[in-house]
């Protein structure tokens, strides 16, 4: 036992390099794996964690101004309590030069019991700051605002102004987070509210309820809806959607990240399964000498596998380490995710580090048996097998091409299984690499490119207190505007959904929005509409079908001649020509302009300039790309093809090692036949690049093909469907395949640096 | 004197070759001359440690030596780059070591072409050559074994003919009976002997000294200096039968 | 030819024992001569000499065996004696070394060793050589393995036109001693000069 421990100690010593690739190898992945969990946690459930602590209300009513709620706890079973009414209205912020649309929602220095606003920093509102506000974190994160900066808020008619504090920055579960959800969300004081807006008819009540069962939740709503009327009923909201609405990132992430998860997994095996049979082929002589001495074979495999658990466990803690420590910092910069909410549960990090563990120790279990098997005498090392020179080869040495290039590809390959494996274990983390790449340029074109997702207008304008046709020729007459179109936001009842959906009449049927058709086609004429592949999915329609719903008691037929890709509203997006509403009589309400600029026109500017040109009288909206939130994305993508290079690279390096070690034997006589030393040296790196480059042709050939069908497979999940996968950038691809070739040449030449003997080294 | 270095094949005068590293300096070779007409066959005998290795490399340009000149055909070559010294053992050289003397992933029959081919023969040139070692040699039916799969002596034979396949003008050999027993080591006399008479220039290091005496001259060396030079014919008559018992007494 | 082998084989053995000089010990005549090539020494005192220098690597002879063979030296001319008178104790018979006999020593030194005895000729000749004023121990070594070369070279000739097994062996074993020899001489080299 003691030596075992005794051998155990001086290897590790002595082989520190192979030690620490694999423990960093183990390290890599734990730590990769672990913050993949936290991400997914912070974006998969922080909705769970904030309806908890915030004890949410299960549903949330927008309700025309003093309609009586008291009797609904009586009425309609099921209701343990309501929260509120808060009166809310629309009004406009101003920060810096920002014109932002927001909802201000009156509510008392008390916290309330139901839907509890969970304060993260500064206070809630108190009566002795009556120009104070509380922002909602989301909202607050995306506008750059943190406590105690200083807003104006303006009502929708500019006729009220204030200036206020913001005293605090609060979460609530009781919707989606900003800019999904819009607008953004700002608590004020009843007081504060009056003066912005004075009339109560333009006011809203919110009211939310929490029932006693949630999974009741549509049967409540079907009753609330009946008992208070239709008409009094502006929009509901579930905590299933906000739910959604919150973990609307899940599927793309977490698909994403599971996926890269059990890859790595799987390369990190065959990684480590490189380097120990590796190892066990140096060291074929010492271990037949343990033999010697004494040991048994199974005492040889006991005392590697041993070695290699030490090493497999301080991988582990390292990972574990480094993961918590990295968390925070990573995490931080996701909008919408809460490093608090962001804690992987301990069953699932026990589930990774013990994954990975095991996945470790399995892979040196056929090194370790190999070990086993060596003979006592093993002063004959492990040979590579002599083979014949092929045809080619030799065609290629009597053609006079470079030695070292013919002997260096031969070499490569004359083990065959180590060069298989090595082969492989390259190939996965450039085939991973590649994907990740694809995803990456998917992201880059999309944020490029909005008008594939149907954000083909950059800002959204509302008239706000101009009139109509003075807004109108303003964006005629703007230099900087391409094209404009009216649009009306509508909330439709369908029979069967619960809630209301929001529509889109986008442009005339005559000349429609630009939408980006992946399917059928455009509206060109009244009651023909265009929707998403969600709604699609949640009405259970196909392109080619019809749909009925209605819009303020006026039912509209529409028949789905078109599938668009489109983020907003949770990705459920149905778009008509306003006409069709005008034509049926349906009432249509809010109307904005969706603004197309010129390209190459910065819409910031543009849309600065049009706030001048109205005299800050025109409500300008930038239009969120979501695109533009997925950076953690990009992050996480970095992070991982780092780890995903260390363990190509770690197969790599015992590539080169054992290919040096086969080439040590060689090396007098090939300079005793006439090879300079510059080209023994370039056998030995001509070696391990030639596995690099098959390696890299394979995975990224592979990685191309996958890519684009992957991509579309997440965004169906996503809901946006099919279409918007874009392969990973030729110029990128190459980059990265030049760069591992390089890292294997460079791999090569690293035992190669040890001086040339000039003499044959004499015995064995 | 100028015509009798054009006939020389080899000369060198006042090779030394000093080790040092770590403070410790060790003088190998000590101003060695040496002269190697065409076609001779020179042994260079002496204990272990006498530098007998290291003036054999120097002379096949796998060592640098310290100081002193090599001429070889007329070139002076002992100031060559690596580049160029590789060319000339290519074309020119045949060096065979006491150990590691064939590339270990490569057939025997292999290693004998790879050496043709360096040595500028065509495909067929290289094939046929191989096949006409082999076979004097006795190895024709191991053309397709692996090197590792050979007994000591079967590999230094290959060795022998890999040194030969590119028909060099000097064959340069470190103790190629080194390992050997009396079997092999006649063998390998037989082949020495028989490229000789072909007309090989064949300069060996050896401490057998049957070896040795199959030379044309024999050279002592001693802690990195000559110190006699033997030419055989000189000493060597022949002896019947008889005689042979007188010696054992 | 099998017969006439085995015949020169028997005569050869009786011929192996009357090779030395009789009884134990070593060929005493030319050390004797070399003692005396450097100052003329009386029995007692080349006896002392002699355990000196061989005491441990032979047994040194009595001081009979040693004035035995000075007398023959004397009866051959190669030595001369002279009693010297000493008051207290008996006459002493002083010998010292003749023109003769200095040119048998230099002859014998030349000469390559041969026969049975060859290693002990040589080694007393190389241990030897600082006293008899030839100190060129190279040389010797030299030319002693310069004829072994010859003799190796013969052999080696000699056994590559042998067809039958017997005499070949037989060469085989002239051969590998002689190759014991060559490296013996190396070690001689290596030590002593």
């Amino acid at each position: 036992m003691r030596a075992m421990a005794r051998w155990i100690r001086a290897d590790l010593r002595a082989s520190a390099g192979r030690a620490l690739a694999v423990a960093g190898v183990v390290a890599g992945v734990v730590t990769a794996l672990l913050l993949s969990a936290a991400l997914l946690q912070g974006t998969t459930n922080p909705w769970q964690g904030l309806f908890t602590a915030s004890r949410g209300a299960h549903i949330w009513l927008h309700l025309a101004p003093s309609t009586p709620v008291r009797q609904l706890s009586s009425e309609v079973p099921g209701i343990d309590a309501i929260a509120g009414p808060y009166p809310a209205t629309a009004a406009t912020v101003l920060h810096g030069d920002q014109r932002t649309r927001v909802e201000l929602r009156a509510m008392n220095t008390q916290l309330p019991a139901i839907g509890k606003p969970i304060v993260t920093s500064g206070r809630w509102l108190t009566g002795s700051q009556v120009h104070g506000v509380v922002l909602e974190s989301t909202f607050a994160q995306a506008m750059h605002v943190s406590e105690g900066d200083m807003l104006v808020l303006q009502s929708v008619e500019e006729t009220a102004r204030l200036r206020v504090r913001v005293t605090g920055i609060a979460e609530t579960s009781d919707q989606g987070f900003y800019p999904d959800q819009t607008p953004g969300l700002i608590w004020v004081l009843p007081g504060l509210l009056r003066q912005i807006e004075p009339i109560v008819g333009r006011t809203e009540e919110i009211v939310g309820l929490r029932i006693a069962e949630p999974a009741a939740t549509d049967v409540v709503v079907q009753q609330v809806v009946t008992q208070l009327g239709s008409s009094a009923v502006g929009t509901v909201s579930t905590w299933q959607q906000v739910k959604q609405s919150m973990a609307r990132r899940d599927p793309l992430l977490g698909l994403l990240l599971a996926l890269f998860g059990l890859m790595s997994l799987g390369a990190a095996v065959l990684a480590i399964v490189n380097v120990t049979s590796g190892r066990v082929l140096i060291q074929n002589a010492e271990l037949g000498m343990l033999k010697t001495l004494g040991f048994t074979p199974g005492q040889v495999m006991t005392m590697l596998t041993a070695e290699h658990a030490i090493l497999t466990v301080g991988g582990v803690v390292v990972g574990l380490i480094a993961a918590r420590l990295l968390t925070p910092v990573l995490l931080g910069r996701v909008p919408g995710v809460s490093p608090a909410t962001a804690i992987v549960p301990s069953g699932w990090a026990l589930l990774i580090m013990g994954a990975t563990a095991a996945a470790a120790l399995l892979a040196t279990a056929v090194p370790a048996w190999q070990a086993g098997r060596v003979r006592p005498i093993a002063a004959v090392r492990a040979h590579p097998p002599g083979r014949h020179l092929s045809r080619l080869a030799s065609t290629a040495m009597a053609a006079r091409m470079p030695p070292a290039i013919v002997l260096g590809a031969r070499a490569a390959f004359v083990r065959r299984l180590s060069a298989a494996l090595t082969i492989v274990g390259l190939a996965i983390p450039m085939l991973m690499i590649t994907i990740g790449l694809g995803f990456w340029s998917t992201l880059d074109d999309v944020q490029r490119n909005p008008a594939d997702i149907g954000l083909a207008a950059s800002l959204t304008v509302a008239p706000g207190s101009l009139p109509l046709p003075q807004a109108q020729r303003l964006l005629r007459t703007d230099p900087q505007v391409q094209a404009y179109y009216g649009c009306v936001r509508a909330s439709a009842l369908v029979p069967g959904q619960t809630t209301t959906i929001t529509t889109l009449g986008m442009g005339t049927s005559a000349r429609p929005y630009p939408f980006h058709v992946v399917e059928g086609r455009l509206y060109h004429a009244p009651e023909q509409a265009v929707a998403t592949q969600a709604l699609l999915d949640s009405l259970g329609l196909n392109v080619g079908q019809f749909v009925r719903m209605w819009f303020g008691g006026v039912p509209v037929t529409f028949h789905i001649v078109g599938r668009i890709i489109d983020p907003q509203y949770d990705g459920e997006v149905l778009a008509y020509g306003t006409d069709t509403l005008a034509d049926e009589g349906a009432p249509a309400p809010v109307g904005f302009f969706s603004v197309v600029l010129r390209p190459g026109v910065s819409p910031q500017a543009a849309a600065a300039k049009l706030s001048r040109a109205s005299a800050a009288r025109l409500d300008v909206e930038q239009v969120v790309n979501p695109a533009n939130q997925l950076g953690i994305v990009h992050v996480a993508l970095a992070s991982l093809i780092a780890v995903l290079s260390l363990i190509g690279l770690a197969s790599l390096l015992t590539a080169s090692l054992l290919g040096h070690r086969d080439h040590q034997r060689d090396l007098g006589v090939l300079r005793a036949m006439g090879l300079t030393p510059v080209q023994v040296r370039a056998t030995l790196i001509v070696r391990t690049t030639v596995l690099a480059l098959v390696a890299i042709v394979i995975g990224v050939s592979l990685g191309r093909m996958v890519s684009t069908t992957l991509v579309s497979a997440v965004s169906q999940l996503y809901g946006l469907g099919a279409g918007i996968g874009r392969p990973p950038a030729l110029g990128t691809i190459g980059t990265a395949a030049v760069l591992a070739l390089a890292a294997a040449a460079l791999a090569g030449t690293l035992p190669a640096r040890t001086a040339l003997p000039a003499v044959a080294v004499l015995g064995p | 004197m100028i015509g009798d270095s054009q006939r020389l094949l080899l000369r060198a005068t006042g090779l030394t070759k000093t080790f040092s590293g770590d403070g410790v300096v060790l003088p190998a070779v000590r101003g060695v001359d040496l002269r190697v007409p065409q076609g001779e066959f020179v042994a260079i005998t002496g204990p272990s440690g006498s530098g007998k290795s290291t003036l054999l490399h120097m002379l096949g340009g796998l060592e640098r030596p310290t100081s002193g000149e090599i001429w070889l055909d007329g070139q002076r070559v002992d100031g060559l780059s690596q580049a160029r010294w590789a060319v000339l053992r290519r074309r020119h050289i045949g060096f065979v070591f006491q150990f590691f003397n064939l590339v270990s992933n490569m057939t025997v029959a292999d290693n004998v072409e790879l050496a043709a081919l360096m040595g500028g023969a065509t495909r067929r040139q290289a094939q046929a050559r191989r096949q006409e070692l082999l076979a004097e040699l006795d190895l024709a039916a191991k053309a397709d074994a692996a090197p590792t799969r050979l007994s000591g002596g079967e590999q230094q034979r290959v060795a022998l003919a890999r040194a030969m396949a590119n028909k060099p003008s000097l064959l340069l050999a470190d103790e190629p009976t080194g390992n050997l027993d009396s079997a092999s080591s006649s063998a390998v006399l037989r082949l020495l002997a028989n490229a000789h008479a072909s007309g090989q220039a064949i300069l060996l290091v050896t401490h057998d000294s049957r070896v040795a005496s199959a030379a044309d001259r024999v050279i002592s060396l001693f802690d990195g200096t000559v110190v006699d030079d033997v030419p055989m014919s000189v000493v060597h008559t022949p002896m019947p039968l008889p005689d042979v018992l007188r010696l054992r007494g | 030819m099998h017969g006439y082998v085995t015949m020169k084989i028997r005569c050869c053995w009786p011929a192996r024992q009357q090779a030395s000089t009789g009884g134990r010990g070593y060929a005493m005549r030319m050390p004797l001569l070399a003692l005396l090539a450097k100052e003329p020494a009386h029995g007692y005192e080349l006896k002392s000499q002699l355990e000196q220098i061989f005491g441990e690597a032979y047994p040194t002879p009595n001081i009979g065996q040693i004035y035995v063979t000075l007398q023959r030296l004397e009866r051959d001319g190669l030595v001369q004696s002279q009693d010297v008178v000493q008051a207290t104790r008996p006459n002493k018979r002083v010998y010292e070394l003749t023109g003769a006999g200095r040119e048998a020593l230099l002859s014998w030194i030349d000469r390559t060793s041969e026969g049975p005895r060859v290693r002990d000729d040589f080694f007393m000749k190389l241990v030897l050589s600082q006293m008899s004023g030839t100190s060129d121990r190279l040389g010797l070594i030299n030319r002693q393995r310069r004829h072994y070369l010859g003799q190796m070279r013969s052999l080696t000739d000699l056994a590559a036109v042998t067809s039958s097994q017997i005499p070949r062996l037989l060469i085989e074993g002239a051969i590998l001693h002689l190759q014991a020899d060559l490296d013996w001489l190396q070690r001689c080299q290596e030590e002593l000069v």
